[in-house]
């Protein structure tokens, strides 16, 4: 079974609480709140799978844990997209080229791509949720032979809050895959009204103001019917979004009678030491951090107040 | 047996005279040495300055000792980092000289072998096992409840249960009956030898009755102990948790006196700001405060008061269950004692078998 269940790596170190360094060597605003960042570790890869994640941190600041979402590197750097909510990531999102961070992990499950080898694959991303996804995502388009249909649903909450435009276009072009997407809302109202809220970045504000969204509008859960027909034997679907996002996609995945075990997710909890001690991200018996975050969903549906 | 004899030497029975208890004490010139001591008006765990006035005539302590292996307050590293952004830190293992705890009681110590499941398993703990593998732990049965809240035998315990202790004492009027449970406890015994004394036939006896009147003295018991797990799981949505949790202020003292609660925070304590200089340090949290879980997007998997009251009694009775096979919580009753409003987790699993 260990083949097909979400992987998990026994790390061998000497104090789990200590983080290594790595050089911040890119940084590019992408929307309002949420930056790209990619790291340099000093002298080795992260050694991380799709769906893991890492605790960054900032010396006089402290620790959060952050998805990585490049796909498994063979070299030192590893990608991320950090949304500025806390004193943490705000202090990430001043940092400039060059300084440095703090770095444990990677932790926690990853969405178990060598078993999903020879199956379809259909992601449903909601907002941030996109940026684990991408790193499953990218893996599957590296490795496009290795899977049958692969589709992929991304939805948002206004055009501002897109993130990796660049790839999201690539996506919509490429014949071998299907791409829908969709926002909430084309009402950048809220933007200009938030003028006390920080923001890193205005620009996709200010294209969104004089360019028409032309796309889909509705939540994510619109996009189903657009889909042709989804096999349930041979596809399983990749759920990655905001809290709200599972209860009605998984609605929608039951009603293309996609089977529980079919249906992998990554939860977010507020975590802290990432290696299953602290008790922050506790649900039941299973400690988000180390057991997920990616689980099947038959694995997990007898929690309640899981989703 | 002889498995047994390999592994814990010797079982050692001794008959200590109290008053000598000091001179024991100050034959462990390489320990230091922790006891109960008295403040006003309770007892608490300190690191004695003077070994000698070692003094055990306590009822129980307010904090379990669970604090020595692993304080409340612990630095994991220090860090420096210059405008050059260098990145320099350096680990703060603990050093401490072994340490000898006496006046443990026994469901303190039971309760320090479940600590040791959470923070062992595949991520070992440097911090908490450096201490815990460099103390050692000398129990005190309890003759009589300490307190009136105790509810030891209720939780598979006894107030003789020798788990996680390397020697206990009875105390049997001017004497302690003196037993060494483990190599360690052993070994400690044998570096004043000529203090102690062989116990007598009658000696023997006198403990057990000790033992087996202790027992009977307890009398806050939660009788159905064994359905509370499985009746626990299916309570979830219970408005149940809602009525009991309406008294709660959220002060966290039944989790901050708990002597198996774990659950801890990181964070950053800056000396200076430039070059920025200064400490990760883990202390204790509390499943009973609001931000716990609070995501920094606002949302709140544990939103309110009830849903906080019901993790802490399911964490106990219910997940560590399943993940260990034991509960977690050894019926000290310092929980019930001390909360300000009465909540009191004995009711409250005796309702829940009721239910």
């Amino acid at each position: 079974m260990a083949e097909t269940y979400p992987h998990k790596e026994v790390i061998e170190k000497t104090s789990i609480y200590l983080p290594e360094v790595a050089t911040l060597r890119e940084k590019r605003p992408m929307t309002p709140f949420d930056t790209y960042f990619s790291f340099e570790l000093r002298d080795h890869s992260l050694g991380h799978r799709p769906g893991q994640f890492a605790e960054i941190s900032i010396p006089g600041i402290g620790e959060a844990p952050i998805s990585v979402s490049s796909p498994p590197a063979t070299d030192n750097r590893f990608e991320m997209v950090i949304r500025k909510v806390g004193t943490v990531t705000s202090a990430i999102h001043s940092l400039e080229v060059g300084e440095k961070v703090g770095v444990r992990g990677p932790y926690g499950t990853s969405f178990p791509m060598e078993a999903l080898k020879g199956s379809s694959l259909l992601f449903i991303c909601g907002g941030i949720g996109l940026v684990p996804a991408r790193s499953a995502i990218k893996y599957a388009l590296e490795h496009r032979d290795d899977y049958k249909n692969i589709s992929i649903l991304f939805g948002c909450k206004d055009p501002a809050q897109r993130l990796f435009v660049d790839e999201l276009e690539q996506w919509k072009q490429r014949d071998d895959i299907v791409f829908y997407e969709t926002v909430d809302t084309t009402d950048l109202s809220t933007y200009l009204e938030m003028s006390h809220m920080d923001l890193s970045y205005r620009g996709p504000v200010d294209e969104w103001k004089s360019k028409k969204w032309k796309d889909n509008v509705g939540v994510i859960t619109t996009l189903f019917p657009k889909l042709d027909y989804v096999d349930p034997r041979e596809t399983y679907a990749i759920v990655v979004g905001p809290p709200v996002m599972y209860k009605f996609a998984i609605m929608n995945l039951h009603d293309m009678e996609l089977s529980d075990d079919h249906i992998i997710l990554s939860l977010e909890r507020r975590m802290k030491c990432g290696v299953g001690k602290c008790g922050h991200c506790q649900i039941e018996d299973i400690y988000v951090c180390q057991d997920g975050p990616v689980f099947y969903y038959n694995d997990i549906s007898y929690i309640k107040g899981v989703i | 047996m002889k498995i047994q004899k390999i592994l814990l030497g010797d079982k050692m029975e001794k008959i200590l005279q109290k008053k000598t208890l000091p001179d024991w004490v100050n034959k462990l010139k390489n320990y230091q040495i922790i006891a109960p001591v008295q403040n006003e008006n309770h007892w608490d765990f300190q690191i004695l300055s003077d070994p000698s006035r070692i003094k055990l005539d306590y009822k129980n302590t307010i904090l379990s000792p669970k604090k020595f292996i692993f304080p409340q307050r612990e630095v994991f590293f220090r860090f420096r980092s210059d405008e050059q952004s260098s990145y320099d830190l350096q680990e703060n293992l603990p050093e401490e000289k072994p340490a000898v705890i006496f006046g443990v009681r026994p469901c303190d110590a039971r309760a320090l072998t479940l600590m040791d499941k959470v923070f062992g398993g595949d991520m070992q703990d440097p911090y908490y096992w450096k201490r815990r593998n460099a103390t050692i732990l000398i129990g005190l049965g309890c003759n009589h409840p300490p307190s009136e809240n105790c509810f030891c035998t209720s939780v598979n315990g006894s107030p003789f249960s020798r788990e996680g202790l390397d020697i206990m004492l009875t105390e049997m009027g001017d004497t302690y009956f003196v037993e060494s449970i483990s190599k360690k406890g052993e070994q400690l015994i044998r570096q004043a030898e000529a203090l102690f004394k062989n116990p007598k036939e009658a000696d023997k006896s006198e403990k057990k009755q000790l033992k087996s009147r202790a027992e009977k003295e307890i009398s806050r018991k939660i009788p159905n102990i064994k359905n509370i797990p499985s009746k626990l799981e299916t309570m979830f949505d219970s408005d149940f948790w809602n009525e009991e949790s309406l008294s709660c202020i959220r002060c966290g003292i039944c989790t901050y006196l708990c002597p198996t609660c774990h659950c801890f925070d990181i964070n950053d304590e800056i000396k200076s700001n430039f070059p920025i200089e200064g400490e990760r340090v883990r202390t204790w949290d509390n499943c009973q405060f609001p931000d716990f879980t609070m995501h920094s997007s606002g949302h709140n998997p544990r939103p309110d008061r009830a849903a906080r009251l019901r993790q802490r009694i399911l964490h106990k009775f219910q997940y560590f269950v399943k993940l260990y096979q034991t509960y977690q919580c050894t019926g000290c009753g310092r929980c019930v004692s001390q909360c300000p409003v009465g909540i009191d987790i004995i009711e409250i699993l005796n309702k829940v078998d009721a239910r």
